[in-house]
């Protein structure tokens, strides 16, 4: 009798515990930021319009840290990236706190509906995936294309078949490459078309040899070039397609606001002194839609 | 970025790592204790629950696991979650997964105790209580503690799986000052860390089982 009620005991400690970590989450959100005991009861809800943010709210922007220019680590160790330089003046603006979220590419649709994160911003591309979120207009021109090494003497796209090509899981250039893509017949020549996590991998196969080429975006691919004069672009594009602010599908509320903000960065000349600051390295700007 | 840079960077990104590391044995072992009683126990849905606990904790990939303990409120529950929840998220997971693995050397340590031990411990009249904590368990650990060592080992670069959940643990961080400098050498200083972390915990345990083998 004694050993059935102590490990009676000893279970549901177990489960207050469990609860405890739940509910001390949700509980220290609402006592971390002013208005988001308002903003949780309905985030939950797959509302249409979702909640718009207050001043002094935080704004959490989820980014792939391994994406250079858009979003990435510095050399002081400080995330920095065209697209979060935009975050941060659209928080600046609306006096909110801005929360750079680096997350896992692979668990971006996760965080985004859980609330975990409130947009997607870093050359989060559009096409392809306009039904799928709520997005704010677009902002920047993009292409994917591909890098090979200079030794390989693959000139042009039909030079890759029979050649193994990386994308990033996930990623447009996966789409575009995939059934129903604008290169599916392409795709259809390769030896293999392999998914990678993240892009510091695929090049490292690149330079290793394990692979032939790798298929990104434009502005990536001129930053790994940039330091490692072993690799070129080619000519031809893949596709092309538009960045643009992804937020979780429903949320036009916060889409508008954000929305706003970037359209009075864009007419004052804001965002064309921000795609300044990476013009040396990526030459940005000219891929500009708004603020040109 | 200079050596020193990503010295400090991974420096603090240890921090995390060690972290994750410590509170996962302070809760894994007791609960893998608890666990193994249970596994152990005369009753046979409890004994039936804990080979089911035991079953799904090792037999599904610990990253899906750490997935379901950070979304599972929200997508199962409706819960709000937020970016602090990842930290608990993480050693929650943690804890409980390898719980099940110490679970299972615990009980196959106190099973190879021969029946004499009790018998013995019987005659001199100890309660049942009283044999476990000063025969039995005593004999556990030694016997259980190359065991151990392995599954504390494997633990130490199992904290890396946390970047899943985009928690900043040292490799992590390794990967994105990888990715910004296209070099492979923020890696290489990640691996001299984890060797470091490693060793320590090897000779530790190595000091541990010499203490404890006052028989040989």
């Amino acid at each position: 009798m004694k050993k059935k009620i102590s490990w009676l005991l000893v279970i549901s400690m177990i489960l207050a515990m469990m609860a405890v970590g739940c509910g001390s989450s949700s509980s220290s959100t609402s006592s971390s930021s002013k208005s988001s005991s308002k903003s949780s009861s309905k985030s939950s809800a797959a509302s249409s319009g979702g909640t718009e943010k207050q001043k002094g709210d935080t704004f959490t922007v989820g980014f792939d840290a391994e994406f250079p220019p858009y979003g990435y680590k510095d050399d002081s160790g400080n995330y920095v990236g065209f697209d979060l330089d935009l975050a941060e003046e659209v928080c600046s603006r609306n006096g909110w706190k801005l929360v750079k979220q680096p997350i896992d590419w692979d668990s971006k649709d996760m965080e985004l509906e859980s609330g975990t994160i409130d947009c997607i911003w870093n050359g989060f591309t559009i096409t392809g995936r306009e039904s799928d979120y709520t997005w704010s207009e677009p902002y920047l021109n993009n292409y994917q294309v591909v890098i090979v090494n200079k030794s390989s003497g693959i000139t042009k796209l039909a030079d890759l078949s029979g050649k193994t090509v990386l994308v990033q899981a996930d990623s447009s250039a996966l789409k575009a490459l995939s059934e129903g893509g604008d290169q599916a017949k392409l795709a259809a020549t390769f030896a293999a078309l392999t998914q990678i996590p993240d892009y510091n991998t695929a090049f490292m196969n690149l330079e290793a040899g394990a692979a032939d080429a790798v298929a990104l975006d434009f502005a990536v691919a001129q930053g790994y070039i940039n330091s490692n004069s072993s690799f070129i672009m080619l000519d031809e594009k893949i596709s092309t397609e538009q960045y643009a602010v992804g937020f979780k599908l429903g949320n036009t509320a916060l889409r508008d606001q954000v929305q706003k903000t970037l359209d009075e960065m864009s007419s004052d000349g804001t965002v064309k002194k921000i795609a300044d600051k990476y013009e040396a390295d990526y030459g940005i700007a000219d891929s500009l839609i708004i603020g040109k | 970025m200079k050596l020193l840079s990503v010295f400090t960077q991974l420096g603090s990104g240890m921090l995390v790592s060690i972290g994750i590391f410590v509170f996962t044995l302070v809760f894994s072992l007791p609960l893998g204790l608890l666990v193994a009683f249970g596994r152990m126990s005369k009753f046979r849905i409890l004994s039936w629950i804990m080979r089911a606990y035991i079953s799904i904790m090792r037999g599904t990939p610990l990253m899906l696991q750490l997935l379901v303990v950070y979304f599972g409120p929200y997508y199962l529950f409706h819960m709000h979650i937020s970016t602090s929840f990842r930290i608990y998220a993480v050693m929650i997971g943690f804890s409980i997964n390898y719980a099940a693995y110490f679970a299972e050397i615990y009980r196959g340590g106190i099973e190879s105790i021969p029946d004499g031990q009790y018998e013995a411990a019987k005659l001199l009249g100890y309660t049942k209580k009283q044999t476990f904590y000063r025969i039995i368990f005593p004999q556990v650990v030694r016997r259980i503690l190359p065991a151990v060592t392995n599954e504390v080992i494997t633990l130490v670069k199992d904290t890396s799986l946390a970047y899943v959940l985009a928690v900043t643990e040292m490799f992590n961080i390794a990967r994105q000052i990888a990715a910004n400098d296209t070099s492979m050498m923020p890696l290489a200083v990640a691996a001299v860390f984890y060797y470091i972390f490693n060793l320590v915990v090897a000779l530790a345990m190595e000091k541990l089982e010499k203490r404890l083998s006052y028989y040989r």
